[in-house]
C-alpha cells in the first residue's frame, strides 16, 4: 500500500504541478462564461443592417411588409418585456409594458418601458436580440442600379453616415392573372436570412387576409380564425391519473445522461492518455527499473491508475463545485424566468445519474487505462505509441458515433446489442439509463463489463511486466498478429 | 543475521528460447564486497533482475538475508540499475526522498538524508535544483544516493561506473568501501576488471550465461602464472639456474646488450627465491620485473572464448617494485 500510495502521490503532484493541469481545470468554467456570453456578444456586435424594399406592384405592398416586421419585432420585444416580471417584479412589468404600449405600432416607447424595468444601460443589448435591421431609401430602382450599394462599391445614406447596402427586396407581381406577388430577396450575406423569412411571412400574412377579406370576412372573423390553434397535451400514461404532464423534468434526464456519457468518455479518453505519456516519459528517462527495486508491477500499475484518476477526480470536483455553484445562481433566475431550463438544471444534479456516471468513468477508466498503460509498456517513444493506439481509438470512438444517431432511438435492438460489448457499456448504458432497461440486462451488462475490466487489469499487468523491462516491445505485438495470420 | 547477504541457487532464464543465464549458483558473504563480472551480454543484469525477485527465473531460487525475496526484506536492499534514470521535472531532494520513502523511511527522515547525502557528496546547492538542470554526472550522482538513502543492509549495484568520469568514478569507489566499512554488503556488476581488482573481496566471473567462477580475488589471480623478467649482463648462460623456478624462455636482448629472460614460475616458486638464486650465482642483473597477475589475464584464462575476454576492459600489467 506503501508503493501504490507513494506512486500515486508522485503521479498526481507531476500532473497538479503542470500547466496544462490548470488550464485544464479553469476551461470549464471559462467556456461556461463564454458560452454563456458569446451569444450576447455576437449579438449586440452585429452591426446595423440596412435595406432597401422596392415594390414592383404599385400596391404598397412594400408598406405593408414593413409594417409587418415591425408588428411582429414588437410582439417579440413586449413578450420579452413580459418575461422580465421575475427579476423585476409585476408592479414594474406593468408599468414598463403600459409605457411600452403608449405607441401600439412601433418600438419608440422601448428606452421609456426598459428605464422603469431599469435596463437603460442594456438597451442596445436588449433590442439586438431582435434583429437590427433598418429599412433605408432606396437609391435606385433596379438591381443594375443597387448593385454597387449591395457589392459594397457605393454607400447610402444612414444614421450612422454612409454605409453599404445589406439587402433590396424586390416585390413583383405574380407571374400570370391572379397569381400572388413573388418576393425576390438580394443579399451578399448569404448565411442570414432573417429578414427574407420575415419578409415573406409579413407578404403572405397579408395576402391571407386579402384573400379571406374576399371571401366576405371581416378582419376581426379573420384574426379569430387565425388564432385557432389545437391544444397539444403530452401525458405521462404511467401515471395512475392519466394527467400527469411531461414537461421538461421528464425530458431532462435523457438529455443530461447524453451529456454525461459524452462527458465521461471525453474524460477517460484524456486521462488515459495522459497515463500513456507518463508511461513513456518513464520508460525514455530509464525510471521503470529503479520503480521495480522498489516495489512490484501491480503496485506500480495501481499506483499510475490511481495517480492519474487522482487528478481527474479534482477536475471533476472543481468543475462540480463550479457548475453547482453556476447552476443554483442560474436555477434561482431561471426557475422564475425559465421553469423548464430550471427543470433541466435541476436534473443535472440528479445524485442517481451522478453516482451511475461515477461508476462507469471509475470501470471505464480502469479498462482504458489498463489497456493504455499496457501498450504504453511495450513502446519507446510516442510515435510507436501511436501506431498501437490507432485500433483502441477506434474502439473508444465507436460508442459516440453510435450515441450521436441514437439520441431519437435509445430503444433500437443495435443500442441495446452495442449495450453488451463491455468496452462500450461505460458509455452506451450511460446514456440508455433514463429509458429505464431491464434489471436482467442493467445486471447483466454490469457483470460483463466488471469481468472484462477484470480480465483487462490481469492481462494488461502482464503485458506490463512484459514490456517495463523491454523483453516484450511493439514489434511484439506485429509478430503475434502476423503468427496468427500465418 | 545471516551469513550471507544473497544465495542464489541455481538460476536459469530464457527469453524467447534464447537462454540468458544457466544455472547459476553464488552467494554474496555479508559485509564484504562481491564483485559480479562478466563481459557484455554475460547474463549479469539478468541474474541481478532475479535476485530482486523483478522477473522470476524458470528454474532456481533465491534468498536474501537467508529468507525469500518478499518485499520486506527487499526494503533492505538498495539498487541501482545499469539502465538507469530519474524523474527529470524533480528536484535532486524530491527524488532522493521519494527513493527513500519507497523503502520505508518516514517521510522527514527521508528529506533529512535526502538534504545531508546530498550534501555529503557535494551536491547540497544543487538540493532544490530539478534533475534536467543538472550536469550528467551530478544525475548520476542524485540515483547513486537515491539507492542508498534508505541506508540499506545490502546495497547493489549493476555496471555503477559507467557514465561516470574518472573523478566521479573514484568517488563511486570511495562510497563503496565507505559502505563496506559500515558493515553492509556490496554486490557490483562491471565489466572493468580494474575496479572488481580494487575492491572486491570475492568475485563471481560469469560469460554466455554460465559462472566460470566464483571466489576470492587472490584465488582467481592464482590461476594466472606469475611471471618475472629479468635482465642479465653476464656472459653465462642463464637458463640451468632459472630453469628449476619455472618455464623460462629467452626472449631478446635489451638496449644495453643485456639478456632478456621470462621465466613463468611453476606454483610453489616464488620471485624472492628466484632473486636470490640470482644473486648467489652472482649474475649481473639489469632488471628484475616481478610482474602482478590481473583479473583480466585471469578472466582470459578461465573463459575459453577469446570473444567474452575481448569485451573484457583489461588493466594493462604493471611493474611491481621489489
Amino acid at each position: 500500500m506503501r508503493a501504490i500510495y507513494l506512486i500515486a502521490r508522485r503521479e498526481y503532484i507531476s500532473y497538479v504541478a503542470t500547466w496544462g493541469f490548470w488550464l485544464s481545470l479553469l476551461s470549464v468554467p471559462v467556456f461556461m462564461v463564454l458560452g454563456a456570453a458569446i451569444p450576447a456578444l455576437v449579438q449586440s456586435s452585429q452591426p446595423m443592417r440596412y435595406y432597401v424594399m422596392i415594390d414592383e406592384t404599385g400596391g404598397n405592398l412594400d408598406d405593408v411588409i414593413q409594417a409587418g416586421l415591425e408588428r411582429e419585432r414588437r410582439t417579440q420585444v413586449r413578450a420579452a418585456l413580459e418575461a422580465m416580471a421575475p427579476v423585476a417584479g409585476a408592479e414594474r412589468r406593468d408599468r414598463a409594458l403600459a409605457a411600452f404600449d403608449e405607441d401600439p405600432a412601433g418600438l419608440s416607447r422601448l428606452p421609456e418601458a426598459l428605464e422603469i424595468l431599469g435596463l437603460e444601460e442594456g438597451a442596445g443589448t436588449f433590442t439586438a436580440q431582435f434583429g437590427r435591421h433598418q429599412r433605408v431609401e432606396a437609391p435606385g430602382r433596379t438591381l443594375a442600379d443597387l448593385r454597387p450599394y449591395l457589392a459594397g462599391d457605393a454607400s447610402v445614406q444612414t444614421p450612422e453616415g454612409p454605409r453599404s447596402l445589406f439587402a433590396a427586396v424586390f416585390i413583383a407581381p405574380g407571374e400570370g392573372a391572379g397569381a400572388p406577388p413573388r418576393l425576390v430577396y438580394y443579399s451578399t450575406n448569404v448565411t442570414d436570412t432573417a429578414l427574407a423569412s420575415a419578409s415573406r411571412r409579413a407578404l403572405g400574412e397579408h395576402l391571407r387576409q386579402q384573400a379571406l377579406m374576399g371571401r366576405g370576412l371581416s378582419v376581426q372573423e379573420i384574426a379569430a380564425l387565425t388564432a385557432i390553434e389545437p391544444e397539444l397535451r403530452n401525458l405521462n400514461p404511467l401515471a395512475e391519473d392519466g394527467e400527469a404532464e411531461i414537461t421538461m423534468a421528464d425530458r431532462a434526464p435523457f438529455f443530461i445522461s447524453l451529456f454525461l456519457a459524452f462527458i465521461l468518455w471525453t474524460a477517460v479518453f484524456s486521462v488515459a492518455n495522459m497515463l500513456l505519456t507518463s508511461l513513456i516519459e518513464e520508460k525514455g528517462g530509464k525510471i521503470i527499473e529503479l520503480l521495480l527495486s522498489t516495489a512490484r508491477f501491480h503496485e506500480i500499475l495501481i499506483g499510475k491508475l490511481t495517480g492519474v484518476a487522482a487528478v481527474s477526480f479534482t477536475l471533476f470536483l472543481v468543475w462540480g463545485l463550479v457548475g453547482a455553484a453556476a447552476s443554483f445562481v442560474t436555477a434561482q433566475f431561471a426557475a422564475a424566468l425559465d421553469p423548464e431550463l430550471a427543470q433541466l438544471i435541476a436534473a443535472l444534479v440528479d445524485p442517481g445519474l451522478l453516482l451511475a456516471a461515477l461508476g462507469y468513468f471509475i470501470v471505464g477508466y480502469l479498462m482504458f487505462g489498463a489497456i493504455f498503460l499496457a501498450l504504453g509498456s511495450l513502446c519507446e517513444t510516442l510515435q510507436e505509441a501511436q501506431t498501437l493506439m490507432t485500433p483502441i481509438i477506434l474502439v473508444l470512438m465507436a460508442p459516440m458515433m453510435i450515441l450521436v444517431f441514437a439520441l431519437q432511438a435509445m430503444d433500437s435492438v443495435f443500442i441495446q446489442a452495442a449495450s453488451w460489448v463491455p468496452l462500450w457499456t461505460p458509455f452506451i448504458m450511460m446514456a440508455r439509463l433514463p429509458s429505464e432497461p431491464p434489471v436482467w440486462e442493467l445486471l447483466g451488462t454490469t457483470a460483463l463489463m466488471l469481468a472484462t475490466m477484470a480480465a483487462v487489469v490481469w492481462g494488461a499487468a502482464a503485458v506490463f511486466r512484459q514490456g517495463a523491462l523491454g523483453q516484450a516491445d511493439a514489434d511484439s505485438v506485429k509478430r503475434m498478429f502476423s503468427r496468427k495470420k500465418g | 543475521m545471516s551469513e550471507y547477504a544473497l544465495e542464489a541457487e541455481g538460476l536459469s532464464k530464457s527469453f524467447r528460447g534464447v537462454p540468458a543465464v544457466r544455472d547459476v549458483s553464488f552467494k554474496a558473504p555479508s559485509g564484504g564486497i562481491t564483485g559480479f563480472l562478466g563481459p557484455n551480454g554475460a547474463g549479469k543484469t539478468t541474474t541481478l533482475r532475479m535476485s530482486l525477485g523483478v522477473i522470476a527465473p524458470d528454474a532456481g531460487h533465491v534468498r536474501l538475508f537467508g529468507g525469500p525475496p518478499t518485499m520486506a526484506r527487499l526494503d533492505r536492499v538498495g539498487f541501482l540499475p545499469e539502465e538507469r534514470g530519474v524523474y527529470r521535472k524533480m528536484t535532486a531532494e524530491a527524488v532522493i526522498t521519494l527513493f527513500a520513502r519507497l523503502k520505508g523511511v518516514p517521510a522527514a527522515t527521508a528529506r533529512q538524508r535526502a538534504l545531508a547525502y546530498l550534501e555529503r557528496f557535494g551536491l547540497g546547492e544543487s538540493a532544490h535544483k530539478k534533475i534536467k538542470e543538472l550536469s550528467k554526472g551530478m544525475a548520476q550522482k542524485v540515483q547513486i544516493i537515491a539507492a542508498i538513502a534508505h541506508e540499506p543492509d545490502f546495497i547493489i549495484l549493476d555496471e555503477p561506473f559507467s557514465g561516470l568520469d574518472p573523478v566521479n568514478q573514484q568517488v563511486l569507489e570511495q562510497m563503496i568501501r565507505e559502505q563496506a566499512d559500515q558493515g553492509r554488503t556490496v554486490l557490483f556488476s562491471t565489466h572493468v576488471m580494474e575496479h572488481a581488482e580494487r575492491l572486491c573481496d570475492r568475485i563471481v566471473l560469469m560469460a554466455r550465461g554460465r559462472k566460470v567462477f566464483d571466489g576470492k580475488v587472490d584465488e582467481a589471480l592464482a590461476v594466472v602464472p606469475r611471471q618475472v623478467t629479468i635482465g642479465i649482463a653476464s656472459e653465462s648462460d642463464a637458463a640451468p639456474l632459472l630453469a628449476p623456478f619455472g618455464a623460462v624462455e629467452r626472449v631478446a636482448d635489451d638496449a644495453d646488450g643485456a639478456a632478456v629472460w621470462v621465466v613463468r614460475l611453476h606454483p610453489g616458486s616464488d620471485a624472492q627465491g628466484l632473486l636470490k638464486a640470482c644473486v648467489d650465482a652472482g649474475l649481473r642483473l639489469t632488471r628484475f620485473e616481478p610482474l602482478k597477475p590481473h583479473l583480466h589475464d585471469a578472466f582470459v584464462r578461465l573463459v575459453s572464448d577469446p570473444a567474452d575476454a575481448g569485451d573484457i576492459q583489461a588493466v594493462q600489467p604493471q611493474p611491481v617494485e621489489g
